[in-house]
């Protein structure tokens, strides 16, 4: 009998531990999925009230010790929080109940916050006994466990998202790289960097000013025209700048954002910023590279184009004067420059034995030995005296060129038969005579180059008489400054004076191709840096 | 150029379309979700955030957008893009919100997908 009334009891209690631990299970798996804390307490409020007698369940949440404590499950019950006590600094509970009225529990959370539960009047038999407090302990346990799964599932959430974000970060400095160096010309990468570095940082605002000397050139600011505070606080601004072309960029970051408000900037985000403007630096360069090499194509063109008008200026072939042998050369340099030559006869039975070099190289340059083909022609047709003609080329090649152009000159009128040669030198080297007894005749400058200065008389003219077996050299500096590699100039080394008395070929070509080999074998590997050009007259007979 | 955050709203067909202009941050975000938070509270639960006007968002202003779609996975609704730049389109991508929102090139035809799944 005995030991059937004991099995009754422990049949009984059996039931009832299983019916608790059934309760257990049931309550953890609904409150494991729960995402919110909110969801945690409205699961947890059912099960209490499905477990125990309670007539009204109020749950509070402190968030740390010294927090107020929050209602999120209100049973309309006033002022019940302040039942709720803080467990000793050990303890990881507190509970307090009074039989029939209320049940107070306190359980300490893993993250150092608190869950607060208060139950209301028992709804029928005695009241809550010290079974009751054990069972709230478990569920306050059960809680714990929940609330600590819940932290991690957030824990991991939060994980995913700063993997994401870092992943975010790199494929878009990537992104932005290619961007702004396919950034079209006239746009502004550093706009778009400033866009890309406030969004991968997260800051509210930025702004980047771009400054030459003492002078603000740009201010644009991210969002568009929303001014970032003169005075930020410590650790809510990051900055970086770089100088380009005279200019200095800077950027700057204000006030990253994070759910809970301002926070200081990370190493992480200095080290974005500090790329993207490196990006940007990078292109600038390469769009200032580039326009250079498009600008020097362009050019090349221009100086294609103009050496090819200037070449047709040059005669191909030099007209044939009875008694005498004529010879030219011009080597033009890489770059166009602006020699010129010509023999041409006139109306009167003269010939007119023109060398010219202009100032400077390039296409001014060879703009100017157009005018100048130009005005000669019109003036020697026309059959001024020489000196007028000097004046006159003087007064339009001044007017027509720039004040650091001018063109010096030598212009010779020969009569054949007489061998008289009437001759202005407008700042010219000198010409060469050497005579039949083998001395050298120089005919230097008398008179300023034309386009220099708006005098009407510019220079003077002189005759000569070039008797027979008796030779003329024309010539331009390109000849006397041929440097070699040692930067020694020809006219040095070996005076073109004494190549002139010491040379007499036959022919005068030959004369003139002589001339060019020496040069050429002085020079050796110099390169060429102005045109070579010469006329050689020889009177035969 | 991105300007300052502004969003306007409407509904039709049921269907919450809210349209954004600026950079969608901390404010941008919270702004949508409180606009999400008192459509839904009404038993909204399929939404359309037009971003045509935002080609700038940051990583706060996203964790808002997520918020919005678990509240709609919880409630079997669901929130597709529409109108997005090539950048921000990567970005959402790359931060998965693609694998519970939808995208549609335009606001009409984020509609025709929903008035479609009726």
């Amino acid at each position: 009998m005995t030991v059937t009334n004991t099995r009754s009891v422990h049949t009984k209690s059996d039931a009832n531990l299983s019916h608790k631990i059934e309760a257990l299970l049931g309550g953890f798996r609904k409150l494991s999925r729960a995402a919110t804390l909110k969801e945690l307490a409205q699961q947890f409020d059912g099960i209490i009230r499905s477990n125990t007698t309670s007539s009204k369940v109020d749950l509070f949440y402190r968030a740390h010790r010294t927090a107020p404590w929050q209602r999120i499950v209100d049973s309309g019950d006033q002022n019940v929080e302040r039942l709720l006590k803080i467990p000793r600094a050990k303890a990881s509970w507190s509970s307090a109940f009074e039989k029939t009225k209320q049940f107070v529990l306190v359980q300490k959370l893993g993250d150092k916050s608190y869950i607060g539960m208060v139950l209301g009047r028992a709804k029928s038999g005695p009241g809550y006994s010290h079974d009751d407090a054990i069972s709230a302990r478990l569920f306050g346990n059960l809680f714990e466990t929940a609330y600590q799964e819940l932290l991690s599932l957030r824990h991991e959430k939060e994980l995913v998202f700063s993997l994401n974000h870092r992943v975010l970060q790199l494929t878009s400095l990537i992104d932005t790289g290619i961007e702004i160096s396919k950034i079209e010309q006239g746009a502004l990468p550093h706009h778009l960097a400033l866009e890309r570095a406030a969004s991968l940082t997260n800051a509210s605002k930025g702004a980047v000013r771009v400054i030459e000397g003492e002078n603000l050139l740009e201010e644009h600011f991210f969002p568009y025209r929303v001014p970032v505070g003169s005075r930020p606080r410590k650790g809510q601004v990051i900055r970086a700048h770089f100088s380009f072309a005279g200019r200095t960029y800077r950027f700057e970051l204000h006030e990253k954002e994070s759910r809970s408000g301002i926070q200081p900037f990370e190493e992480t985000d200095q080290l974005l910023l500090d790329a993207l403007a490196r990006q940007v630096h990078a292109s600038l360069e390469n769009r200032f590279l580039h326009q250079q090499a498009l600008e020097k194509q362009r050019i090349e063109r221009d100086i294609a184009v103009a050496a090819a008008i200037q070449k047709r200026l040059l005669p191909t072939a030099l007209p044939i004067i009875k008694g005498y042998d004529i010879a030219g050369v011009n080597i033009p340099s890489k770059w166009v420059g602006g020699d010129y030559y010509d023999c041409r006869p006139l109306p009167d039975g003269r010939f007119a034995l023109i060398i010219a070099d202009v100032a400077g190289k390039g296409v001014p340059a060879a703009l100017l030995v157009s005018s100048l083909h130009a005005y000669l022609s019109a003036y020697l047709e026309s059959q001024i005296p020489l000196d007028e003609l000097a004046r006159r080329l003087n007064k339009v090649i001044y007017h027509a060129s720039p004040d650091d152009k001018f063109i010096t000159a030598f212009i010779a009128l020969l009569s054949p038969e007489s061998g008289e040669v009437e001759f202005v030198n407008a700042g010219h080297n000198p010409a060469y005579l050497l005579r039949a007894n083998n001395e050298i005749l120089e005919l230097p400058a008398k008179g300023l180059p034309l386009g220099m200065l708006d005098m009407d008389i510019p220079c003077d003219k002189d005759t000569i008489t070039i008797g027979v077996g008796e030779r003329l050299l024309l010539y331009t500096d390109g000849i006397t400054e041929a440097a070699n590699v040692d930067d020694v100039f020809y006219d040095i080394h070996s005076p073109l004076r004494d190549f002139v008395a010491r040379h007499r070929p036959q022919s005068s070509s030959q004369f003139v191709s002589d001339l060019i080999k020496d040069i050429s074998h002085f020079a050796g590997a110099a390169p060429q840096n102005d045109d070579i050009t010469a006329l050689y007259l020889h009177r035969t007979s | 150029m991105e300007q300052s955050f502004s969003l306007t709203s409407d509904v039709r067909n049921n269907c919450l379309v809210i349209s954004t202009v600026g950079y969608v941050n901390n404010i941008g975000g919270e702004a949508i979700a409180k606009e999400f938070n008192r459509h839904f509270e009404t038993g909204i639960k399929q939404v359309i955030i037009n971003l045509g006007q935002s080609k700038v968002v940051n990583s706060i202003g996203m964790s808002f957008l997520i918020e919005i779609i678990e509240h709609l996975a919880e409630a079997d609704g669901k929130l597709v893009f529409t109108n997005l730049d090539p950048a921000v389109d990567k970005m959402l991508a790359i931060m998965g919100l693609f694998k519970f929102a939808g995208k549609e090139p335009t606001v009409e035809s984020a509609l025709k997908y929903f008035s479609q799944k009726k």
